[in-house]
């Protein structure tokens, strides 16, 4: 089986008797299941629908699958080739279509557009759970959104404090701070970013110096970082708001041979943002637990089908923050991305 | 018998060179004149300067009777010169009809003007007919241009310039590329023309097929006009002569 | 007997060339219903009513972009700049609808504005494209190349890079709802014009047939046939791409024709735009881009000669269905879709081949 959990399993115990006991126990489950609720439950069969190929959601897959072989559920998983709902919904459309599927797990592209369409796929009488973005305010209860059974995700504002706060501690709370971000209007980086600047204005001897988007382009992220230096002499932190921007952002600032004196942040812990890490060209970098998202999500389905009616609407799944000291603390490295060999 | 074009003292000239200078050329109704010289004797400036595509820079152009000034090709089509260059001016991908009547589509209306279409079967029907008139028969009528031989090409575009009735036609090499059965199908055409009373200036490097069917040779070498002769009182021999410079007249 | 046979051969081969798209989608068709049926053990079907309106559904910016765009191809063009013109028109016609909404504006009264805004907008770019690659002779690629990086910057700009959401109910009505609706099952029915209000099981055998963009689409598509195959306008755009000094020569407003058909090919962008506003109900900078490609592909597989001169709406129909019908086919498969960039790669390559190989052959069987 595949572990993206380096190794935090504890005292290791003999396999059989465990397995065996899980064999055991799933038995009498099933067997009572069976007798006594044999007409209300199904096994909920999931669809999984990623917002695009990349390491963050590879990592949600892993979770996602962990989960079914746990419950013993069957999953659909299709990746868009693409971001945007021009391309995801066809995909949706066409899971919908099966007509097997009874809960979908989708981490919608645009937290507007996708209303329309995954109200169709409510009405065909699939459960549908958000993770990683939500519909419309995020509020299920209230908002004006709330078909969806339930959103995990990460506060991506909350991420964006994190890192200021962590930044202000390395840099001595003090100095110029600047933003590389990706796109404008990419609801995830837009709120990181916003974070960002909410925690730098905690900080009274903080200023932040500027943001500039690099269309997702490493290249383009260090140009406009090496341009920013030179203007800004006194720059001691930058924030990348996802692995290019801080690749990019982290490249720069060495080839100018300020490692060390800039300090750069970087979101998102893929293989290689660690990599920039142990080679100094990023100073922190903070992690999103997909893995637990499409645990969780999974898991909400199973709970849901079982009648359980008191689950969360909201799950917010939290950070790490990595950096050279704890990169190899089992306890902290098991929230990199790890994906595939 | 008045000229149906009159080419008065033309001049066209390209930086330096003068590529058509003093050049004057009549052609009456019913005439095939040849229009032959050396590679850049200015033959094809003389034509271009006709048909419209270049403006000469002196000299005067008269066309049925009228002073003409020709900004671009099709006014000069508009006023009945019709020109069949070597590249034909058909579109490959096109019909036999649709070539015809390329530009001048008949077309038919409908909900009171509103909507047009094409009427396909009068202009197929037209099409036949003018190339019965022409003693053009295809086999293949339904065939796009480029799927024909290059004669049957030539004669498309010919049929085209007697549909529209065209005043004058000048044709550039158009047995040029083509076989031997080809070529005579295009001369007898030009003799066609000449019973329908369509002048023709022929411009051609083949002397036996000009002497066939014109009338009266031109001969042009270095942008000037050497020599005129009626056809039946020169031979190619001659002609050479004034073709490389050997012979001329207004020496 | 020798002629005849040659005569059939040849016609068995222009026949062959002519349909084998339409033998390919048949044959995709019935891979898809077979194969997606037997995988799941009879649970799935690819035959479905639902299944069908989604695949509609899908070819709708495809197809748009591809209606324009065939007619530009004809003409020995290329227009690259659809894809973010289509989210310029997206953009600008949602902020129109919510700009008006917002003082009052009778609603459908704001989205017709709005939609009219979004194809100007679009259109606008087009003319821009014509005119230069038309008085300028500035290649075509290369100037609409740069006009997509125009529109998408101002699309951009207007934006914020933000969705412009905030849409009323009509607009994703305009996108969602349909001429008819089906439920099947015991207690169903057909519905016309107005979504039954439904609950529970029926709501879940709720079909929605021909959804307003399919419909506005497959109108335009009728337009668009006619107006290539039957009227003088259409005929113009074969000469032109046929030969360009030809069509010039016989009279043919050669310049002004190219001008209306890139500003026809905005036009088609632009109606995308409006449509994925109503669908999304929300406009998006990002609609069209990621469909350009698939869409320039449509109109390959349907056909449509790159040296300009032949092609038909009709081909780029079934471009666009077989991108779509692999997609869901795919999906529905549990293959990943990015398969379908292998097939459609295929055959976009294979259209080309087979068109090369007929003239080769049919050439060859004239020569001798």
């Amino acid at each position: 089986m595949k572990r993206w959990i380096a190794d935090n399993s504890g005292p290791k115990e003999p396999m059989l008797p465990k397995r065996f006991l899980i064999s055991l126990f799933t038995f009498v489950a099933l067997l009572t299941t069976s007798l006594l609720a044999q007409a209300q439950f199904k096994k909920p069969k999931i669809g999984f629908l990623p917002g695009v190929v990349d390491p963050f959601y590879q990592v949600m897959e892993i979770g996602v699958n962990e989960a079914a072989a746990d419950y013993g559920l069957e999953v659909v998983t299709q990746y868009p080739q693409t971001w945007g709902p021009t391309i995801q919904t066809p995909i949706l459309d066409a899971m919908v279509g099966r007509g097997d599927l009874t809960y979908l797990i989708i981490a919608p592209t645009d937290k507007e557009q996708m209303i329309a369409p995954l109200q169709r796929a409510v009405d065909a009488g699939i459960k549908v759970i958000t993770v990683d973005t939500f519909l419309g305010d995020g509020d299920y209860i209230n908002g004006k959104v709330t078909f969806p059974l339930s959103y995990i995700g990460s506060d991506n504002v909350e991420g964006g404090k994190i890192a200021a706060r962590a930044l202000a501690k390395v840099v001595g709370n003090k100095g110029k701070v600047y933003i590389q971000n990706t796109n404008v209007g990419a609801s995830t980086t837009e709120q990181r970013g916003k974070g960002f600047k909410d925690g730098i204005a905690e900080f009274k001897d903080m200023q932040l110096a500027g943001e500039d988007y690099n269309l997702d382009d490493a290249g383009t992220a260090a140009q406009q970082t090496a341009a920013k230096l030179q203007a800004n002499p006194d720059l001691v932190g930058i924030f990348g708001v996802n692995v290019f921007s801080a690749q990019g952002a982290g490249n720069a600032v060495k080839s100018a041979g300020l490692g060390g004196k800039v300090q750069v942040i970087a979101f998102d812990a893929t293989k290689d943002a660690i990599e920039n890490l142990r080679q100094g060209v990023v100073s922190l970098v903070i992690a999103q637990k997909p893995h637990d998202m499409g645990y969780l999500a999974v898991a909400f389905a199973m709970a849901d089908a079982r009648g359980v009616t008191s689950l969360p609407r909201r799950v917010t799944t939290g950070y790490a923050v990595i950096d050279a000291k704890n990169v190899d603390d089992p306890s902290v490295s098991r929230f990199i991305y790890r994906v595939g060999k | 018998m008045e000229p149906m074009l009159s080419v008065r003292n033309l001049v066209k000239r390209f930086g330096g060179l003068t590529a058509v200078n003093h050049v004057s050329l009549d052609v009456y109704p019913g005439e095939a004149v040849g229009l032959v010289g050396d590679n850049a004797a200015g033959k094809s400036t003389l034509i271009k300067c006709i048909s419209g595509v270049y403006q000469a820079d002196e000299g005067e152009i008269f066309f049925r009777g009228e002073r003409a000034h020709f900004a671009r090709p099709i006014d000069a089509r508009r006023a009945g010169i019709e020109t069949i260059y070597q590249d034909l001016a058909l579109a490959g991908n096109l019909g036999i009809s649709a070539n015809i009547f390329m530009g001048r589509e008949v077309k038919r209306k409908y909900l009171g003007g509103m909507v047009h279409t094409l009427d396909e079967t009068f202009m197929n029907e037209a099409s036949r007919k003018v190339l019965d008139t022409l003693n053009i028969h295809f086999a293949n009528f339904g065939e796009k241009i480029e799927k024909l031989s290059g004669g049957q090409r030539q004669a498309v575009a010919i049929a085209r310039a007697v549909y529209w009735q065209a005043k004058l036609m000048i044709m550039d090499e158009p047995t040029n590329n083509l076989g031997v059965v080809e070529q005579h199908k295009v001369l007898d055409l030009i003799g066609k023309l000449r019973e329908e009373q369509v002048p023709v200036i022929l411009i051609s490097h083949t002397l036996p097929d000009v002497f066939a069917v014109t009338n009266r040779i031109v001969v042009m070498h270095r942008g000037r006009r050497v020599a005129e002769k009626r056809t039946s009182e020169t031979n190619s021999h001659e002609i050479v002569q004034y073709m490389v410079g050997a012979l001329d007249d207004t020496r | 007997m020798g002629d005849g046979t040659v005569a059939r051969q040849k016609q068995l081969i222009l026949v062959f060339s002519r349909v084998w798209a339409w033998v390919f989608l048949a044959g995709l068709i019935a891979f898809f219903a077979t194969s997606v049926n037997i995988q799941s053990r009879g649970g799935v079907n690819f035959l479905t009513i639902r299944n069908s309106q989604n695949i509609l559904m899908a070819i709708v910016p495809v197809l748009l972009m591809g209606l324009g765009q065939t007619f530009v191809v004809i003409a020995a063009g290329i227009d690259l700049s659809v894809g973010w013109v289509m989210g310029l028109s997206s953009v600008v016609s949602a902020m129109v609808i919510v700009a008006l909404t917002d003082r009052g504006t009778y609603e459908p009264l704001a989205i017709v504005i709005g939609c009219l805004a979004g194809v100007v907008a679009a259109i606008i770019p087009g003319l821009i494209n014509g005119v230069i690659i038309a008085t300028l002779r500035i290649p075509s690629f290369i100037v609409t190349l740069g006009m997509s990086f125009i529109a998408r910057g101002v699309a951009f700009l207007l934006s914020g890079g933000n969705v412009v959401g905030g849409q009323p109910q009509g607009v994703r009505d305009l996108g969602n709802e349909a001429l008819l609706y089906l439920i099947s099952g015991s207690h169903g029915g057909l519905y016309f014009l107005r979504p039954p209000a439904v609950t529970g099981e029926a709501l879940r055998q709720l079909d929605r047939i021909l959804q307003w963009p399919v419909v506005i689409t497959f109108v335009l598509l009728l337009i668009m046939l006619f107006v290539l195959h039957k009227t003088q306008f259409g005929r113009h755009v074969y000469a032109i791409g046929g030969n360009r000094e030809a069509a010039l020569r016989a009279g043919i407003p050669v310049d002004r024709h190219i001008i209306v058909l890139y500003a026809l090919s905005a036009a088609t962008a632009g109606i995308a735009g409006v449509l994925s506003t109503a669908r999304f109900s929300g406009g998006s900078s990002i609609a069209g881009d990621p469909l350009l490609l698939s869409s320039i592909a449509a109109v390959i597989i349907g056909g449509v000669s790159m040296f300009g001169g032949e092609g038909s709406v009709s081909g780029t129909l079934i471009g666009a269905l077989i991108i779509a019908v692999m997609t869901t086919g795919l999906v529905m498969l549990n293959v990943q879709p990015f398969w379908q960039y292998i097939v459609v790669g295929i055959v976009v390559i294979l259209a080309v081949l087979i068109d090369q190989a007929r003239d080769l052959i049919i050439g060859r069987m004239e020569a001798g």
